[in-house]
């Protein structure tokens, strides 16, 4: 690839994005200010570029370029700025000073909306999986852990909420701390910001992997979405609901480590399966509190399907086998069994739990949370003792 | 110390964009939340241009004694982001400001 096509490429892209988006939403760009802008950045970047090529502050291979230069810049420098300043516009145009809904609203929204107190549930794994195999912080474990913190759990639980929206409304506990009643105005702008954030990150992700990564991308992104898409709503179905809700947090992990090029040995993937084990049995128990107001709505669920007493004890079991799996594989591993006895014990009271008291197993959940913060940490020491004995 | 020369320019160009910005209200203290996605926007654009170049061998890493020489990837060093976001500033203060311009010279004709 040279310099000359690939600035036509990316200049090419902005175009399409700056005369597209006006067009398509109706936003009015002032043209004769972006020839404006393009002129003095043109100058600018032509005599700046320069003196920054002059004191070697960076360079170019010469056989990639076209060899046309503009003082000591290349020709093919001057379609950065253009680029920006022919697509950047559009972009503000449509964003600024919209009403219903203002773009502060809508980022406001946004980010209750991707659950802030849930971000580190999804970075943390695929961080931790591949920091443990790679042994460094590189820019690729940056990328993707900025990607698993925010654009992720954006894309995720954004979706959910455009889609959710009807029972949301007849769910008061919906809208606080562990969800948001998203106003329908703001369902298309937040499905575009769900896709315009992630796509990038994706494209950087498939780009620096192999096939394996690209497996493990495909699945986590087709869980994500269809989690919730009309048509699939995998939410919807019993047990595939628990399944594709601990597929959102396992499989970050598993693209840390298809990135890293770690080898599944039977070791990991004991981990792995009690991670996932805990993921079912967290998914099972939250819906346990949501059977009255998801069967008034119609809506099925794991435990809409099996009761509450029935899936709280599945809970329990899958927690069991996640601590007992994690017994069999490599030390200091079996350390992490004692993490199951917390849950155990904070779910055990509701046993007998009957359907017109699931409301009440709320309380367990609130604790829940707390607990996962304290498991975090428990494994993060656990993973900490791993590094000091395999390094 | 002259490690920090480029990235302190940088900071300072930053730095009037914003000076501009705010006294004229024109981008960041026009609408907060649109100029903040624009920045971003902007600058994941250009730095996936930039990474696009560098896979492709076509950008390199000067030796230049004025950068701090600390590199965020291979050949992408820590100031390149900041000149990015320096960039998109640059543009949109440019373009709201020449768009400020240009309509207040047609109010003017048209009282």
């Amino acid at each position: 690839m040279t310099y000359t096509l690939l600035s036509l490429g990316f200049l090419a892209a902005a175009t399409a994005a700056g005369t597209l988006i006006p067009r398509a939403f109706g936003a009015r760009v002032q043209w004769a200010a972006v020839a404006i802008a393009a002129a003095a950045l043109v100058v600018l970047t032509v005599v700046f570029d320069s003196i920054m090529i002059g004191l070697d502050l960076f360079s170019y291979a010469p056989s990639l370029i076209s060899g046309i230069h503009v003082g000591l810049a290349p020709v093919e420098d001057l379609a950065y700025p253009l680029a920006a300043v022919v697509a950047l516009p559009a972009l503000w145009t449509l964003l600024a000073r919209r009403k219903d809904p203002s773009t502060g609203l809508l980022l406001r929204r946004a980010i209750v909306s991707s659950r802030p107190i849930s971000w580190i549930n999804t970075a943390f794994p695929f961080a931790a999986a591949m920091l443990l195999t790679t042994r460094e912080v590189d820019w690729l474990l940056v990328v993707g852990a900025i990607y698993y913190l925010v654009p992720y759990n954006l894309a995720m639980y954004g979706i959910n909420d455009v889609f959710d929206y009807e029972s949301d409304v007849n769910n008061p506990r919906k809208g606080g701390l562990e969800g948001a009643l998203l106003p329908p105005a703001l369902h298309r702008p937040l499905l575009w910001l769900v896709l315009l954030s992630n796509v990038p990150f994706l494209l950087v992700l498939v780009v620096a992997g192999g096939p394996w990564a690209w497996v493990a991308i495909a699945v986590s992104t087709f869980a994500v979405i269809a989690y919730s898409v009309p048509g699939l709503r995998l939410k919807e179905r019993p047990v595939w609901d628990s399944i594709t809700s601990s597929t959102h947090f396992v499989s970050p992990a598993v693209v840390g480590l298809t990135l890293a090029g770690s080898s599944f040995d039977a070791g990991l993937i004991l981990v792995l399966a009690a991670f996932f084990l805990w993921g079912m049995a967290a998914h099972a128990f939250g819906a346990v509190q949501d059977i009255i107001p998801d069967r008034n709505a119609g809506i099925a669920s794991i435990a809409t399907a099996f009761g509450a007493r029935v899936t709280t004890r599945l809970s329990l079991a899958l927690w069991l086998v996640a601590g007992l799996l994690t017994l069999f594989a490599p030390w200091p591993a079996p350390l992490a069994a004692a993490i199951a006895i917390p849950y155990l014990v904070n779910v055990a009271p509701w046993f007998r739990v009957e359907d017109a008291r699931s409301p009440e197993t709320n309380r367990a959940w609130r604790r829940f949370i707390g607990l996962n913060y304290l498991s975090g940490f428990f494994v993060t020491l656990i993973l900490i003792l791993f590094w000091r004995l395999t390094a | 110390m002259t490690g920090l020369i480029y990235l302190a320019c940088l900071l300072a160009g930053i730095g009037c964009m914003l000076l501009l910005d705010w006294r004229f209200r024109l981008f960041f203290w026009a609408d907060a939340a649109a100029a903040t996605l624009v920045t971003l926007a902007g600058t994941s654009f250009l730095l996936l241009w930039d990474a696009a170049g560098i896979l492709s061998g076509i950008f390199l890493r000067g030796a230049s004694s004025i950068a701090t020489g600390i590199v965020l990837a291979p050949e992408l060093p820590l100031e390149e982001p900041v000149f990015l976001v320096f960039l998109v500033l640059c543009t949109m203060v440019l373009y709201t400001a020449s768009a400020r311009l240009l309509q207040n010279s047609k109010r003017r004709r048209t009282p």
